[in-house]
């Protein structure tokens, strides 16, 4: 009787879950076997063609390099100067509580206003980038950064960073309140310098947090899509292209719904993968505690 | 190295400190700033490349232009109708069913858990193309209710996870001295557990009204005139057409933030105590 309640507070989280969620799942692997277009209502099954045309697009694997290149230099990244940033905040110096609190204003914003302020900054004529190059002498950079091949990939890295790295900051910092004072004193009593400080105390006491971070982060610079789409496209000549950008053109752009379907299918198969892994990989951990 | 003292230490790591806030504050906070200082100066003032224009370079004629000659006002309105049902529908189904994982041991449970956890990952690119024909064969396209309904599989998996953990952390005697009181679940769950669960129920509501103010990808497929357009399908549009009317670009940019930072304001505190409970918790 009791158990009944249960099931009807979950049911509505359930039914919006299954149509919303689950069922999209399975239709868009089904869809990735089919013919689909956008301009067609009925769609037919071709086995498993749009996935022998995707081995031979050079633009597929243009983007999956790009994605995971991506990722792993945008985690790692952001990873690193989170940690410095987290740091910083422990200081206890006039000030700090000011700096904290707005210093998370970046990730709270949308994305589409981060790519407008970054897109008016770079603009060769009247942004602020190169307003400043201008000022001390390097007027041979100045240039639109995002439509540099040479350094458009460099600026999407960045935005990744603008936004998430306080987020690392202020979570790592918390991490970081939690670890008890006499840590530390024990290990000055042992006559540890600031880096090992750093690698035997603090870095254990917020492993759970670093972990807990960058599988989330992994997951969302490897699904982000509209940072690239809305600040480059893709372009210029595919050298920002990415997964989640390609298989939006492909299903929204050129309509080829079933071709974008089996890249969209690639990119879960990579993140089940990861998924697994992760997940080994703190069993064992869990195991060896 | 000669080891420095605990004054010389406090000296260095204050020096370093500072460092790391001022090109934090460069680097994070000037382009906003930048953007919002852009928005009072005239096209010919932002024209001139200079970071500090003669006085009349400045005015407000851009936000009184993106007011009455643009469709600025009916966007925001857009805007504002769909993150308050996002948010609401995404309180109330994730509050219910947040409870009922959270004190019920029914059949599935863990699945369920980490049925929904899992969803995080999911390519939401990839489900948009089935999800475009639901909505279309629901004839919800280009409507609020389909936008909405759309844009909870942002939200839910997210703010269940979030309140059972919250809820897990209430102790089960309070449920149980309002049970012999005889109340029934709904009234236990309004009166009894809400107020004790408010601060988790604020970093929900604000997670789900900023996650749907800010998609952008939902939108742009579901959205197909004036009538359902957003303000990030707005700003996008504006920033990437030939001729850029920067000034109100950035009047528009502006506009669209400050909600979010508002918001923000009112909920930080509980937002990182929140947001990083579940982690620290072990």
């Amino acid at each position: 009787m009791e158990k009944r309640k249960g099931y009807y507070l979950i049911i509505p989280a359930i039914i919006i879950m299954c149509i919303f969620t689950l069922y999209p799942l399975i239709d868009g692997i089904r869809v990735s076997f089919t013919d689909k277009s956008m301009l067609r209502p009925d769609d037919n099954y071709i086995g498993i063609d749009n996935y022998k045309q995707l081995v031979n697009d050079p633009i597929f694997w243009i983007s999956l390099r790009n994605s995971i290149k991506l990722t792993i230099i945008v985690v790692i990244l952001q990873l690193f100067f989170g940690l410095i940033l987290a740091w910083t905040l422990k200081q206890d110096i006039p000030g700090m509580p000011f700096f904290k609190s707005i210093i998370m204003a970046s990730w709270v914003i949308p994305v589409a206003a981060t790519v407008t302020i970054f897109k008016f900054m770079a603009q060769p004529d009247v942004g602020f980038i190169n307003i400043i190059l201008k000022s001390i002498g390097l007027s041979n950079l100045i240039k639109y950064w995002f439509g540099d091949p040479r350094t458009a990939f460099s600026f999407i890295v960045i935005l990744h960073l603008w936004r998430n790295v306080p987020f690392y900051g202020i979570t790592f910092f918390a991490a970081m309140q939690t670890i008890p004072d006499s840590f530390y004193e024990a290990a000055e009593i042992d006559g540890a310098n600031a880096f090992q400080n750093f690698w035997y105390v603090t870095l254990p006491g917020i492993k759970n947090m670093i972990i807990i971070m960058v599988t989330i982060h992994v997951l969302w610079t490897f699904n982000n899509f509209e940072f690239i789409y809305l600040a480059t496209g893709g372009g210029p000549i595919n050298r920002t292209d990415v997964l989640p950008v390609y298989v939006y053109r492909q299903s929204w752009v050129n309509y080829a719904a079933g071709y974008g379907a089996s890249i969209g299918t690639i990119m879960l198969l990579i993140l089940s993968i990861y998924m697994i892994i992760y997940l080994i990989m703190q069993e064992r951990g869990e195991y060896q505690r | 190295m000669p080891r420095l003292t605990k004054k010389q230490l406090k000296i260095r790591n204050t020096i370093i400190a500072y460092l790391v806030v001022i090109i934090s504050i460069c680097f994070f906070i000037l382009p906003m700033v930048w953007i919002f200082y852009c928005s009072f100066r005239t096209q010919e003032s932002i024209f001139t490349g200079k970071i500090i224009p003669p006085l009349e370079g400045f005015t407000i004629d851009n936000y009184l232009r993106v007011f009455s000659v643009t469709d600025f006002p009916r966007y925001f309105v857009n805007s504002l109708r769909i993150s308050t049902l996002v948010t609401i529908i995404s309180l109330i189904v994730s509050i219910l069913g947040a409870y009922g994982l959270s004190r019920y041991r029914i059949k599935g449970r863990k699945f369920i858990i980490l049925g929904i956890f899992s969803t995080q990952m999911f390519p939401h690119v990839l489900m948009l193309i089935p999800l475009f024909l639901v909505i279309f064969s629901m004839n919800l396209m280009d409507t609020t209710i389909g936008i909405v309904l759309t844009q909870l599989i942002l939200v839910l998996p997210f703010s269940m996870w979030m309140l059972k953990g919250y809820f897990d952390t209430i102790p089960i005697d309070l449920d149980n001295a309002a049970e012999i009181d005889g109340s029934s679940i709904l009234q236990r769950l309004i009166y009894v557990i809400l107020p004790v669960a408010k601060p988790g129920v604020m970093v929900v509501a604000f997670y789900s009204f900023v996650v749907s103010w800010s998609d952008y990808l939902i939108v742009s497929v579901i959205s197909q005139s004036q009538k359902t357009a957003t303000l990030t399908l707005i700003i996008s549009r504006l920033s990437s057409s030939l001729l850029v009317r920067w000034g109100q670009v950035c009047a528009v940019a502006t506009l669209t933030i400050i909600p979010t930072l508002i918001l923000f304001a009112l909920v930080q505190k509980r937002l990182i105590k929140g947001l990083t409970a579940g982690a620290l918790k072990e």
